[in-house]
């Protein structure tokens, strides 16, 4: 390998000369750790994907622009007093959680779904036999990456409606207090739709795991997404409405952005997300414990 | 090195290209891929079994309370307070009116009545035509709920005069602001006016709706509201009493106190109307109700069809697949050298998935409306509340044929998105999230917002299942959670169609601009 390095130099486009191991400027530490060059291999393929920045990035923009748009649509004209006010200015503030979970979804199926699609799932495992520690090393890359973003979406969109809402009448005066996350429900609104948008990265990536081809799991992951909680909405059924709302990943994770009337709440936000933790580990799981078992 | 040289040129002909051999190329392509085939068969039977299990949860109570009906069988309001008497076939009443205004201080509802109304009997629900002022809507003729004619835009704060002629079955209305000329506002044939009718004055005022946002959307609640108004220079010619004696007072359909239903108290409780004559013959009114038809019952077309919602999601992987896979697989240089013309390969693919979408669709869509018609109708969604729906009815038939050409055309879509992205993720997450996420967001976001997303983007298209009428002369907020959408059926539908000709169009334009 130390051989090697001068030739390296010499042809810097060349194949690397051992393409499993960790490339020879790497951190020593890479060398030695095989969970950490496991990791370093996941980061480097998620880091060198255009479609990850961008999807990334759209995170970001899209959770921002809905959650602008919408505080920007409400007024205090549909409150009487602000003591009588059920606004949610925070849950609203977080509506863009709605569209940036189908990027993290994305995002969350690809890293695994196009492996399976260009046959480098074969290159990985062989470097990298021990599945589960792939598995394992993608779930953690992609919470980090998802998680800055989302964390940052949640964040920007928050700011932004602390600076709208008080030209829409929600003023301290008026008896709206200005969003802040000093306050208890805002912080766990906030943290928690960060989670929750993680999990929905890591129900792609189990769908992907699972079904071992992009479209499939992405279009099952927008179902799971987008038509249950739809459908829990127009069902004339209140037991099945009930029942999809307190117990379908959807409409119960995303219950973690409420700050008022929780005692109204189909479920409460921390059980909410709670049920979608367990759908989207759960999916990750039984994934794992098939991608272990089965042929690449 | 600059050399120039002429291509080989094959000196056959070339084969004929007609557009046949492409569709039939094209067709090949989708039936002998094995999954998509089956996904169409499973994306029908999921819409059947959805829909039917959500039909299956719906309850209604509607017909064990007491219900009014209208002479076409429609579900209506029919409360006002009315002060008639026995009007023969040939006669007439001229009344002016003033001061039309709302009960303890309030503006009047923009649909407040107050008027002369001509009624079989003071049975609710019998035929009637009515020429009043409205605070908002000027003079109208309305004649048996379903029906209205607009007149001048006299607002019913300065007098009016208003005149209804009978002639046996026929009934003309005229308007005057002085009294001494006429307007004819238009007139009405009611067959089933009997010869001795009830004839008089009348004061209605619809419910006084709040829109509130609350709970993370818009809800809306409803409370009684009274119109007064005054009524003076009442003339009836060709009556047999004169006088006052001869005016009786009646609450028409008013409910029955003694009912354990009607409420007491609160926002929903009805005051009883009042009627006051001055020894000079002015009447003053005051009354609540409404005489229109009642558009608070479910929509029993639109409820059939929940699981086309699923199906949405097959119809998008479909159309997306059917073209990006074949940039993925390289497939697509093979079908461009073959057929070098590539929009026409478009508009084959277009027409193929299109196609095939539809003939699937919708069979699948007819059986969902049937089955889930029949287990409404076991569950309460039945005679004289709801209608008795047939498939050819007009609203039942727009919806089945409407949700399958919506299902194809959503394919056509998520095939043109393919398209232009070359890329499955991309496409079907956009398609998704443009048919199905404005949707969602139109029930968490204040009114105007989520109307505006149902009219401008393809969730629009959904309008084609709504199967209820929407009456103008009724006032509703059109929530979307009641399952109401902003656009008319079709114009809603036009939208996903304007949606997937743009999206074609960039498809074509980028096909033959940019290399495979």
């Amino acid at each position: 390998m130390r051989r090697a390095r001068p030739a390296l130099r010499a042809h810097p486009a060349g194949p690397a000369p051992h393409p499993a191991g960790p490339s020879p400027r790497a951190h020593p530490a890479l060398r030695t750790q095989p969970a950490l060059r496991a990791l370093h291999a996941e980061w480097t393929k998620l880091r060198t994907l255009p479609s990850s920045w961008l999807l990334l990035a759209a995170t970001v923009v899209l959770t921002f622009a809905v959650g602008t748009a919408a505080v920007s649509s409400v007024s205090t004209r549909e409150c009487v007093s602000a003591a009588a006010c059920h606004e949610d200015t925070v849950k609203l503030a977080l509506t863009g959680v709605w569209l940036g979970q189908a990027t993290v979804l994305v995002l969350g199926a690809l890293s695994m779904g196009a492996e399976y699609g260009t046959g480098t799932v074969r290159t990985t495992l062989t470097a990298i036999p021990r599945r589960a520690t792939v598995l394992a090393s993608k779930a953690a890359v992609l919470a980090a990456a998802t998680g800055i973003a989302a964390g940052t979406a949640v964040l920007v969109s928050l700011a932004t409606a602390r600076w709208i809402l008080p030209g829409n009448g929600f003023t301290p005066e008026a008896g709206y207090p200005l969003l802040s996350l000093t306050d208890a429900p805002t912080l766990r609104a906030a943290f928690g739709s960060t989670l929750c948008l993680i999990l929905i990265a890591f129900l792609g990536l189990g769908l992907a795991v699972l079904l071992r081809d992009s479209a499939a799991a992405i279009t099952t992951g927008l179902g799971v997404l987008y038509v249950v909680p739809l459908m829990s909405d127009l069902l004339g059924s209140p037991t099945w409405k009930d029942r999809l709302e307190r117990w379908a990943p959807i409409p119960a994770g995303l219950a973690i952005r409420a700050t008022k009337d929780l005692a109204r709440l189909p479920i409460g936000p921390w059980p909410g997300l709670g049920v979608l933790a367990a759908y989207a580990l759960g999916v990750l799981l039984v994934g794992g414990a098939i991608f272990a078992r089965r042929d690449a | 090195m600059t050399s120039t040289f002429t291509p080989y040129r094959s000196p056959l002909k070339p084969a004929r290209e007609g557009f046949g051999r492409l569709l039939r190329a094209e067709w090949s392509k989708f039936w002998t891929v094995r999954v998509w085939v089956l996904a169409l068969a499973v994306a029908a039977a999921v819409t059947v079994a959805i829909s039917q299990l959500a039909a299956s949860g719906s309850v209604d109570d509607s017909n064990e309370h007491p219900l009014t009906v209208g002479p076409d069988g429609t579900r209506v309001n029919d409360s006002f307070h009315y002060v008639h008497q026995s009007l023969p076939a040939e006669s007439a009443v001229t009344v002016r009116v003033s001061d039309l205004k709302g009960g303890g201080g309030r503006d009047p509802e923009p649909w407040a009545k107050a008027g002369v109304l001509v009624k079989a009997s003071t049975k609710a629900g019998s035929p009637y035509a009515a020429l009043m002022l409205t605070p908002d809507h000027g003079v109208r003729l309305q004649w048996n709920f379903t029906h209205d004619k607009a007149g001048s835009a006299a607002s019913g704060t300065a007098a009016h005069w208003l005149r209804m002629t009978r002639s046996g079955t026929r009934l003309t209305g005229y308007e005057s602001s002085d009294g001494a000329h006429w307007t004819k506002v238009g007139s009405v044939t009611l067959p089933e006016l009997p010869n001795t009718a009830q004839a008089g004055l009348f004061v209605a005022s619809p419910l006084h709706n709040n829109l509130r946002r609350s709970f993370g959307g818009t809800s809306e609640t409803a409370g009684s509201a009274t119109a007064g108004a005054t009524f003076d220079h009442l003339a009836v010619s060709g009556a047999t009493a004169t006088g006052s004696a001869a005016w009786t007072s009646t609450d028409v359909g008013a409910p029955d106190p003694n009912d354990p239903d009607t409420p007491q108290s609160g926002p929903a409780r009805v005051e009883p109307g009042t009627t006051t004559v001055s020894a000079t013959g002015v009447y003053t009114l005051t009354g609540q109700g409404d005489i229109a038809p009642d558009e608070t019952g479910a929509d029993i077309v639109q409820m059939s069809f929940q699981g086309v919602f699923v199906a949405v999601l097959f119809m998008v992987a479909l159309g997306t697949l059917f073209i990006t896979t074949e940039y993925k697989r390289g497939m697509i240089r093979t079908t461009f050298t073959a057929t070098p013309r590539r929009v026409r390969v478009l508009i084959a693919k277009a027409l193929v998935i299109g196609g095939v979408t539809f003939a699937v669709s919708l069979p699948a869509t007819a059986i969902t409306f049937l089955l889930a018609q029949r287990t409404m109708r076991s569950n309460g969604f039945a005679p004289p509340a709801y209608p008795d729906l047939s498939l050819l009815d007009s609203p039942a038939l727009r919806a089945v044929v409407g949700s399958a050409a919506l299902l194809s055309l959503v394919a056509v879509l998520a095939l043109a998105l393919g398209a232009i992205l070359r890329n499955s993720a991309g496409a079907i997450t956009a398609v998704v999230v443009l048919v199905i996420l404005p949707q969602i967001l139109a029930f968490a976001l204040p009114l105007p917002v989520g109307h505006w997303l149902l009219s401008a983007t393809p969730a629009a298209a959904f309008a084609v299942q709504q199967g209820r009428t929407y009456y103008p002369q009724v006032q509703h907020s059109c929530l979307p959670e009641s399952g109401c959408y902003p656009m008319a059926p079709w114009n809603g539908f036009a939208v996903l169609c304007a949606y997937a000709a743009v999206a074609l169009a960039l498809a074509a334009w980028r096909l033959r601009r940019r290399d495979v």
